[in-house]
């Protein structure tokens, strides 16, 4: 019999105890009472039990602090949820307006060739497919709606500061006059490559400066083994979009080291090297 | 090597009149899926929610990128002594990263930025632009050189360091996409394989999330069925250093690249959670990893370079 039961009971109890005390006062009192301070006891008898229950679950030795990471993080999620857009995107703004020159200009200096990203990448990286064969694949460029100024600056914007031009290495494929040029309006397709794909960036130029910059295609070439018991199961679409067809991939993603975007950013480059052409 | 597919392969229609969308955020590609039904009743509804999911990856960069001076991590890095009033979006993420240090026994710290850069992880994804920042670098920081005031939300630090926020950052990204995109049930957010799953796939089965190989480029070591969690996995197999002579977890003990473990897989309740305690066990090798996971309550599988496996016992679950 559960507790709930009990407390029913005895609840059922007393009101028959009452109304027997009502026609008999001297046996119903004596019963009344002895009813009621039986409900009374199972009641107060309960919630120490069910509060026994709940210390027993939530401290362990373990469990308190496992609990203490995942609540602490659960709840640092929430709190910068709920801070929400306003703030975060004043700051933004604030950010902005503290840096004009930084997020106003995109210049062809700040962006420079970087050294082979990974180990594997293969020279020679920034034009793989044949052009004729891309201009067939290519979608529009469609700069996102809402942002464009803002995607084409996080595509590509780097503060012109004396550090980063100091920083930026002397040999670099592009001319440090072509700093000064401005791009060509236009949509602009370039290559980048990394191990495990071949990356096409659009950049999209207007006035003069990148309106836009978004992958446009992307191939991938993960092989289909997986050597686990099971036969083997699908290729794994992996990369920015799911590019071998779902019908032969067993497997939705694939947790793995994160894999850097440099391919993107000489995909750009190659694609800002035709605008200035 | 490949030769092009046609363009149909390429950008394959998601089935179920499903959104797909991909960017170049925060060094990775950052892929966020969300799984429709029936027509196009909902869909506007729910493109901008995804515009808003990337909106967050963007915002979570800004905020604590190390490649841009401006941003809020680099200018609180050039605040020392002094208690610095933060965003509520680096208070929490830096408040997380010293919690989980300290749980960790300084196995994950935040405070290994400047190791980093002189160990050559010093290059902006995007511009390929190389930054270089000068500490005095002979005096060795940890985690207890910053301080946090709860009350009043600054953060102090003590010494000149450099914070590197990469495994806090990148997971939290996912995470507030993922609550931004919570009512829709049935999602997939991918910021380089870091993931975390919501509902199930367009087969309307918990998504099948196979764990990269860490040796054999290509291969799967272990396939997982994923519902309503995060996975993350750090390896020694993804950004090499410029020199080839390390790999981007550092032991903040030593300042070198920790040797024990080829890949570190971790399901948790939330990514940023999963990332920290994947980078942490990579740190703390097999034993101290297991420990770890048993101890937080999460699920994990180490591998070795000598391809063992080491999995908790809770993860047979989700195979």
């Amino acid at each position: 019999m559960d507790k709930s039961t009990l407390l029913l009971l005895a609840v059922v109890l007393a009101v028959f105890g009452g109304s027997v005390a009502a026609g008999h006062p001297a046996w119903g009192t004596f019963t009344g009472i002895a009813i009621i301070l039986l409900a009374a006891g199972l009641a107060a008898g309960t919630l120490p039990l069910k509060s026994q229950d709940y210390f027993d679950e939530r401290i362990g030795p373990t469990q308190r602090i496992s609990s203490s990471l995942i609540t602490l993080s659960s709840a640092a999620i929430v709190a910068i949820y709920a801070a929400g857009y306003h703030r975060t995107s004043s700051a933004a703004h604030k950010f902005d307006s503290q840096t004009p020159q930084a997020r106003g200009s995109t210049t062809v200096a700040t962006v420079t060739p970087p050294p082979p990203p990974s180990p594997a990448t293969k020279p020679g990286s920034s034009g793989p497919p044949a052009p004729a064969s891309k201009k067939n694949n290519s979608r529009p460029a469609t700069p996102r709606k809402g942002a464009p100024k803002k995607s084409g600056d996080s595509a590509t914007s780097s503060a012109p500061s004396p550090a980063s031009d100091k920083a930026a290495p002397d040999a670099t494929a592009t001319p440090a006059a072509a700093a000064k040029a401005a791009y060509k309006d236009g949509v602009y397709l370039g290559w980048g490559s990394c191990r495990h794909g071949d990356i096409e960036a659009s950049v999209t130029i207007q006035d003069g400066k990148i309106a836009s910059a978004v992958i446009s295609q992307c191939l991938t070439r993960y092989s289909c083994n997986w050597i686990a018991p099971k036969p083997p199961a699908g290729a794994l679409p992996d990369l920015p979009a799911q590019v071998v067809e779902r019908q032969s991939a067993k497997v939705d993603y694939v947790s793995g080291a994160t894999e850097s975007s440099y391919a993107f950013a000489d995909a750009v480059i190659a694609a800002l090297a035709k605008a200035t052409e | 090597m490949h030769s092009p597919m046609p363009s149909s392969q390429l950008w394959p229609k998601p089935r179920n009149n499903g959104i797909l969308r991909t960017e170049a955020l925060m060094g990775t590609f950052v892929s966020i899926h969300v799984v429709c039904e029936g027509g196009d009743r909902g869909r506007a509804m729910r493109e901008q929610a995804v515009e808003r999911a990337f909106n967050w990856f963007r915002r979570v960069e800004e905020c604590c990128t190390r490649f841009e001076p401006s941003s809020e991590l680099m200018q609180l890095t050039a605040q020392v002594g002094v208690p610095a009033r933060v965003s509520p979006l680096l208070y929490e993420a830096v408040q997380f990263a010293l919690a989980v240090a300290e749980e960790s026994g300084g196995a994950f710290d935040p405070t290994v930025g400047y190791a980093m850069e002189s160990r050559g992880f010093n290059r902006e994804y995007r511009s390929g632009k190389v930054i270089e920042n000068s500490l005095d670098s002979s005096r060795s920081v940890n985690y207890r050189d910053i301080c946090l005031d709860p009350e009043a939300k600054t953060i102090t630090l003590l010494r000149p360091l450099i914070l590197d926020l990469g495994a806090v950052a990148k997971g939290l990204a996912v995470d507030l996409a993922a609550r931004e995109l919570r009512r829709f049930k049935d999602f997939a957010v991918n910021a380089g394989g870091d993931l975390y799953l919501g509902g199930c796939n367009p087969e309307g089965e918990p998504w099948s999330i196979g764990i990269r190989h860490p040796r054999n480029d290509g291969d799967l070591i272990d396939c997982l069925r994923i519902s309503d969690r995060a996975v993350c996995t750090s390896g020694d197999y993804e950004r090499r250093t410029s020199n080839e002579q390390g790999h981007h977890i550092l032991n903040p003990r030593t300042s070198s690249s920790a040797d024990e473990v080829a890949s570190v897989t971790v399901i948790a309740p939330n990514a940023m959670l999963a990332d920290a305690l994947a980078t942490a066990a990579f740190v703390l090798g097999p034993a101290g990893g297991m420990e770890l996971f048993d101890r937080m309550g999460v699920e994990g599988l180490m591998v070795t370079p000598e391809l063992e496996c080491h999995a908790t016992r809770g993860l047979s679950e989700y195979r």
